[in-house]
């Protein structure tokens, strides 16, 4: 069993308009294991993302205080290629567009990156796999031919990140807004292909806005963010209630002043 | 002997005809009086061609270091054309693909039409006045009236750098009127020895025609190379260039389209990397003359080290070509501080029933980019290398040949992770 551990995690990022950097973690805490799916829901603004991109480590993003412990070691000083190849995926929200580099070569790269240098994956065994998860995604094997996220719709971006996640296989996927943009067919493929990876080596950080999602992809915990920290733990019973009464209610029970984005 | 006598009496010696003994005597004459090339940014002396090497070959060429290759259909070594090889089909149809010298022999008066009359002329500047008197080298391609070329013309031209003598090598292409071809170089040196490389492509495009002209090149570090490339399009004919310059030596050049006719087209793509020292001055011209006429430029240089490129895409479009369009790309991307580039577009627009455009960019790699393909476990080092194939993408995909795309993004891929070091340092 691994472990990703998010102890009283500080980040600040740089604001372009104001010139000076800002607050917007304040002291997150969170366990992931292998073998569990967790949730993180929570208004506009309240650092979700922040948080993906921070435990994958993009440069953007600067820690402050606390740590991120993977398998008790310290991941803040690796970059983020080499947590990549620890075992950390995030399935970003905007995939950037690398025209002049295929699909399928770009697969086949990021597979032997892990592999011996003098072993890489044999092309008949890649490709094996890639039909049977192209299948699974419902993903035209044109797709492969394509140059990586150019021209590709929304839609296609999400799928093609959930395609990387079944070729990579990694012990840690952060999920961020995976299901932003998606009509409920697409929705279906995403989570059906998240449910495929589920199982013993693999925990999975899902971060959405809409409960929706969750009905497709069963998580065993569900957080709730607010202002820079993790406020409400819960089942996938706290989804519900959040889809049903809105984050206002939920900071008033717990008395947090705490101005939401899109509150008037 | 002075050297004019000793190319007089080279010249006779060839059985070349005497029009063009008389014509390299006065060439020869004109070299000191002419100037170098023009170029924005480029100053007489960034590239030095003042060379000691022999200009005028004495001894006979020592070839047999160079395999022959029946996949090609014409292998040069130096001065001497070593092999050439064309497919039945190709001789059936009545092309002609040969040795320059032979040409002058067999076809004097096609030769005496065509050659450097009326698409590049010998009195332009010095380098042109010395490539006509101390042509040593050469190709000459016709595609007769109405043929189609399935299959391209693969030619490699090897420069002999294993003694002291410059390489003034000359290809003619003639596409007549609605022929169809493809035709592939690429240029490679054998041997250590800094001598000059003064190329010379000449394209004439017949009405109707349609060439495809594309080149891979990595000559050595030893050499300093100039290359001139011009071509004359016809009505409705079609010129497209797709050069991928990979040599490591310092380099002017210049490619020039000139759409003659009505409704004609150019495309032309180069892309380049430089690293170490090197220096690059390129020229790309399209000048629509015709009414209809299509002129597009796209050039992509990656620059690493302490290199140093410039890009300039001209555009003309003459008084009368009305209807036509100019379109140019310059990009430049920067992978070292130490690095110099610059990409200026210029467009001389002199018609107003025209649609004209042009981009510019010059910059680092994308970080977002950078990030995405890192995320995914991909070390800097191999990310920064697919991102820059894809910078340079969208020229490499017009290279026709599928293996020869393959060679120039091996050569990429070399010179990258040399100039990666370099950085590393």
């Amino acid at each position: 069993m691994s472990v990703l551990e998010i102890k009283d995690l500080h980040v600040e990022v740089k604001d372009d308009e104001k010139k000076k950097m800002k607050e917007i973690l304040k002291g997150v805490n969170l366990t992931l294991k292998t073998g569990e799916i967790h949730a993180i829901m929570g208004p506009n603004g309240t650092g979700k993302s922040t948080l993906s991109e921070t435990i994958m480590g993009n440069p953007h993003y600067h820690v402050t205080q606390g740590d991120i412990l993977l398998n008790g070691e310290s991941i803040l000083s690796m970059p983020v290629d080499e947590r990549a190849r620890k075992g950390l995926f995030l399935a970003m929200q905007y995939p950037a567009e690398v025209p002049g580099v295929t699909n399928a070569e770009f697969l086949r790269t990021t597979i032997n990156v892990r592999r011996p240098k003098n072993d890489p994956m044999p092309i008949t065994e890649f490709l094996k796999e890639l039909d049977k998860n192209l299948d699974l995604l419902d993903m035209n094997e044109a797709m492969t031919e394509r140059y990586l996220n150019e021209g590709f719709s929304g839609g296609e971006k999400k799928r093609n990140e959930i395609l990387q996640l079944l070729m990579i296989k990694p012990q840690f996927a952060i999920l961020d807004e995976i299901d932003s943009g998606l009509d409920i067919d697409a929705l279906k493929v995403v989570a059906r292909g998240v449910n495929a990876m589920r199982g013993d080596n693999f925990g999975s950080l899902i971060i959405t806005h809409y409960q929706r999602l969750l009905n497709y992809i069963v998580p065993d915990v569900v957080h709730v963010m607010m202002g820079g920290r993790v406020v409400k733990d819960g089942g996938p019973e706290l989804a519900k209630r959040l889809e049903n009464e809105g984050y206002a209610g939920l900071r008033d029970e717990l008395g947090l002043h705490i101005k939401l984005v899109d509150e008037d | 002997m002075d050297e004019k006598a000793q190319l007089i009496k080279l010249s006779e010696e060839n059985h070349e005809p005497s029009w063009l003994t008389k014509r390299r005597e006065k060439a020869q004459e004109q070299i000191s009086q002419l100037a170098m090339p023009k170029m924005e940014h480029f100053h007489p002396g960034d590239v030095d061609f003042a060379n000691k090497s022999e200009t005028i070959c004495t001894n006979d060429a020592s070839s047999e270091n160079v395999t022959e290759d029946f996949e090609t259909n014409l292998i040069q070594f130096g001065t001497d054309t070593i092999q050439t090889n064309l497919s039945p089909e190709m001789a059936n149809k009545g092309v002609v693909l040969v040795d320059l010298f032979e040409a002058f022999r067999d076809l004097p008066d096609f030769m005496r039409k065509y050659f450097m009359t009326e698409v590049i002329k010998g009195d332009e500047n010095k380098l042109n006045a010395e490539h006509l008197a101390y042509l040593n080298s050469g190709i000459l391609l016709y595609i007769p009236k109405n043929v189609v070329l399935d299959d391209p013309i693969e030619v490699k031209l090897i420069q002999d750098s294993t003694k002291k003598l410059n390489w003034y090598q000359h290809l003619l292409i003639v596409a007549d009127s609605n022929s169809s071809c493809r035709f592939l170089q690429h240029l490679t040196t054998v041997g250590e020895e800094s001598n000059i490389a003064n190329m010379m492509v000449e394209i004439i495009a017949k009405p109707g025609s349609h060439v495809e002209f594309s080149s891979v090149e990595e000559l050595s570090k030893k050499t300093t190379f100039y290359f001139d490339r011009h071509a004359n399009i016809e009505k409705d004919a079609h010129v497209e260039w797709a050069v991928g310059l990979m040599n490591s030596c310092d380099t002017l050049g210049e490619i020039d389209s000139e759409l003659v006719g009505e409704g004609s087209y150019a495309n032309s793509q180069l892309v380049s990397v430089t690293s170490d020292k090197q220096k690059y001055f390129i020229n790309n011209r399209v000048t629509n003359r015709g009414p209809h006429s299509t002129g597009l430029i796209n050039q992509r240089g990656v620059l690493l080290d302490q290199s140093k490129l410039i890009f300039n895409g001209i555009g003309q479009i003459v008084h009368g070509a009305h209807g036509s369009k100019a379109d140019q790309q310059n990009r430049v991307l920067m992978m070292s501080p130490d690095a110099r580039g610059d990409a200026n577009p210029l467009l001389l627009i002199d018609e107003n029933d025209v649609i004209a455009a042009h981009a510019a960019s010059v910059g680092p790699v994308d970080p977002v980019q950078m990030n995405y393909l890192m995320s995914r476990g991909i070390p800097y080092d191999q990310a920064q290398r697919l991102v820059i194939r894809g910078f340079l993408g969208a020229v490499l995909d017009a290279v026709p040949d599928k293996d020869v795309r393959q060679k120039m993004i091996d050569i990429l891929e070399r010179k990258l992770i040399n100039g990666q070091k370099y950085q590393a340092n």
